[in-house]
């Protein structure tokens, strides 16, 4: 070796930590099993930066006022910051929604997606509470919120109809060809039609 | 015309107004990639007595805003050593691991080098002509003197990064513990050890030019205790860093600030203790162990063994108390990191940092892997097997024991908060536009220079790095914190994702320890000691500072563009 090397005689899954979210109590209006249920806030405070906001479709009977919220802190890790091998962000993403009216039977399941849906991971399905709490380790992905049956296993994908869909905030970061100052960039150079 | 018009308003010789902003929207377009050649990619490095600007290596796919073609840095391009025969400097030699018992007095001298990266001779510096400086091995402990000599072109002194001096006076900070030396004096360190663990030493002046250009070195404190970590076959300390170099040498620094002053110089060389193409043999099974410290201006590394698995057993200043298994490890400038790594396999490993870059034009991440080291793993196997030590996760009592006395305060109310965040004055027009528009999104850390251009016209002069405290306004070295010897403080830090150009901080505190007890509110269950911890974009990070050691010291940002933008305070602890 060229420099001295001396020598001496002689991944697990990050641990979810209860986190939890409210701006304000969640008022349930399901019909059963859940109750009027109210949460607290907790210690945890993440970055609002990175809040994903989750926005209802409408289109589903007793959710057309849903609201939710998800929000990112890095998982446990030594160095503060949690890096995958591959140089992703690994987050524990907390989920919270309200003003959500169940059939019995039905439950809300969440899932995170990458943007081209090519890949499709249940992160939880929500509480009494209407919340859940899970890993996610891609650098930009979606939120998907959707109802299914109760009694059913969550299988690899959604079947039900969706609820509330977000991204995260760095689904906000776009090319800048052919925008603002690029207007004039041919975008075809950049591999865009 | 756009280009006339930008520079007569940089002049202030035309005032904002509405023709200007007609006059830009309309305009305002990109310009060819050939435009690029406006700076003088190829130039000499000096014309006369004069260094000459020329524009840093980057991806010549992109696009160039508008009027950056001519931009230059609005300081003088200054290299130290240009001019010279590299051949009339003394060659480099690869680092010697110095022993030092306790009452030695050992000799340190900054000076010029010629060092070899890649294909290119340099003119450097380095530590005793030793790239990185000499390693010092101490038990803990240990007092010893360092007598140093300054036999560079600019003053300068040696801070011990991580060490809890007993006297601040030989902390190397100018201006609060001690004089610059200047070049040609000398200067008596001295020094105690009273934690394990990995140190290293640097310049506490213009680090953007001579901490990258080489003067850094390792301080390794050896444990009294035989069985203070686990057995393991070897071990090798790997000093990160990285160098900022195209085909005519080293990308000039600024003369009278730095450069590079919004997110700090990034290089596009990758360095391991020194050398682009570092390598080392082990046996199948063997247990090695790495001693790695990021001394690179800005640049926070991912590091990867190549799949290996690695277990961490320390960082800064103690053990942590439990040793955990991880897939990488993320160090952050000035940070160290104690980490073992078990090669089962024979082949060749190499060593990586492997991130997820951003291509702000196109709106990507994408992946980025640098080499940074090899290692060779033959088939022979190895001596002895310590992969049943590997394989048990220490519970490390006297480090519980030691931060159970600190708990009672975890979840006291901060005792100080601060705010990370920027201001900025005549930085480009383009620069300042693009920077506004470019504000969706801004990642919690920087991994990559993802805008080379506007990074490097920005200079220390443009650009103020602010710590600002919440209670009272105050910023900076305006800060001025009095503590009575050993107080327990918590401080609060947030970085601000609303800044100008929001980015990571390590944030240092000089001559203390420090545990991270929260991130964004959820509280760290496996703690170390620190005296650097990164505080990422938009996110809290609570510091419980213990302030054992008398004196004047400082805190601050060890992104060196940052700390000479202004990015620090001065606190006092009392006996």
């Amino acid at each position: 070796m060229n420099i001295p090397s001396f020598a001496v005689p002689g991944v697990a899954c990050a641990l979810l930590l209860v986190i939890a979210w409210m701006h304000e109590p969640v008022t349930s209006r399901a019909h059963a099993p859940a109750a009027v249920m109210s949460c607290v806030d907790v210690d945890p405070d993440p970055p609002v930066y990175y809040a994903i906001d989750l926005v209802p479709t409408r289109k589903v009977p007793g959710a057309r006022m849903a609201e939710g919220q998800g929000d990112v802190t890095f998982a446990t890790s030594p160095f503060g910051v949690s890096i995958s091998e591959n140089g992703q962000y690994v987050y524990n993403l907390s989920v919270a929604m309200k003003n959500v009216t169940l059939k019995e039977g039905k439950a809300l399941d969440v899932w995170v997606t990458t943007p081209n849906l090519d890949q499709v991971k249940h992160l939880g399905r929500l509480d009494e509470a209407f919340r859940t709490v899970g890993s996610v380790d891609w650098n930009k992905f979606l939120v998907v919120v959707t109802l299914e049956s109760a009694t059913a296993d969550p299988g690899s994908t959604w079947t039900g109809p969706i609820v509330a869909r977000g991204m995260s905030r760095s689904g906000l970061m776009h090319t800048m060809a052919g925008h603002g100052p690029f207007q004039s960039e041919p975008c075809a150079v950049y591999g865009y039609r | 015309m756009l280009k006339r018009l930008l520079r007569a308003v940089q002049a202030g010789s035309l005032l904002f107004g509405t023709f200007f902003i007609i006059g830009l929207s309309t305009s305002a377009r990109a310009q060819d990639m050939d435009m690029h050649a406006g700076h003088n990619m190829d130039a000499p490095v000096m014309r006369g007595d004069s260094v000459l600007w020329r524009m840093p290596p980057m991806d010549m796919s992109m696009p160039m805003l508008p009027g950056m073609d001519t931009e230059v840095p609005i300081t003088a391009a200054y290299l130290p050593g240009a001019g010279l025969d590299p051949m009339s400097v003394p060659e480099a030699k690869p680092f010697e691991i110095l022993d030092v018992d306790d009452g030695d007095t050992i000799h340190l001298q900054a000076g010029l080098v010629r060092r070899q990266i890649g294909a290119q001779t340099l003119v450097m510096m380095g530590y005793n002509g030793q790239y990185p400086g000499p390693l010092l091995r101490v038990s803990r402990g240990a007092n010893i003197n360092v007598h140093f000599v300054n036999a560079i072109d600019q003053p300068t002194t040696v801070h011990w990064h991580g060490l809890r001096l007993d006297d601040y006076r030989f902390d190397g900070i100018p201006g609060i513990s001690q004089a610059p030396v200047e070049s040609g004096e000398s200067f008596l360190y001295k020094l105690n050890f009273p934690d394990e663990g990995l140190y290293w030493y640097h310049p506490h002046m213009r680090e953007d030019v001579q901490q990258d250009l080489g003067l850094y070195g390792n301080m390794l404190v050896n444990p009294i205790s035989a069985d203070f970590y686990a057995p393991v076959n070897r071990e090798q300390t790997l000093v990160l860093d990285d160098i900022l170099i195209d085909a005519n040498g080293i990308i000039p620094y600024g003369k009278s600030a730095p450069t590079h002053a919004l997110m700090g110089r990034f290089g596009n060389v990758m360095l391991t203790n020194g050398v682009t193409d570092f390598s080392m043999d082990v046996k199948r099974g063997e247990v090695v162990r790495f001693f790695l410290t990021n001394v690179a201006n800005s640049r926070t590394f991912n590091v990867v063994f190549g799949g290996n698995p690695i277990k961490v057993v320390a960082s800064d200043i103690s053990r942590y108390e439990e040793e955990m298994s991880v897939s990488s490890v993320v160090i952050a400038p000035a940070e160290r990191y104690i980490v073992d790594v078990l090669f089962d396999e024979p082949g060749e490993v190499t060593i990586t940092n492997t991130v997820q870059a951003i291509n702000h034009f196109r709106g990507e991440f994408y992946p980025s892997v640098q080499a940074l080291a090899t290692v060779r793993v033959d088939d022979t196997p190895a001596d002895v097997s310590h992969a049943a030590a590997f394989e048990e996760l220490r519970t490390n009592e006297e480090v519980i024991a030691d931060i159970d006395s600190f708990r009672p305060y975890f979840d006291k109310a901060p005792d100080k908060e601060l705010e990370l965040t920027v201001r900025v004055n005549n930085l480009p027009l383009p620069v300042m536009r693009m920077m506004e528009i470019d504000t969706l999104y801004v990642p919690p850390i920087e991994w990559n220079d993802a805008m080379p251009m506007m990074n490097w016209v920005s200079t220390g002069e443009q650009v103020e790095w602010l710590l600002r405290e919440k209670d009272t306004g105050r910023e900076s070295m305006d800060i001025n914190w009095t503590f009575q010897k050993d107080d327990v403080v918590k401080v609060r830090i947030f970085n601000s994702p609303r800044s100008f150009h929001p980015m990571n901080h390590p944030i240092h505190f000089h001559g203390q320890r420090f545990l991270v007890t929260h991130i964004d509110g959820v509280e760290n269950p496996n703690m170390a000691w620190k005296d650097t911890a990164i505080v990422p974009v938009g996110s809290t990070v609570d510091f419980l500072v213990h302030m054992s050691n008398p004196g004047k010291w400082m805190a601050h940002c060890h992104i060196a563009e940052h700390l000479h933008a202004g990015m620090m305070l001065s606190f006092e602890v009392t006996d």
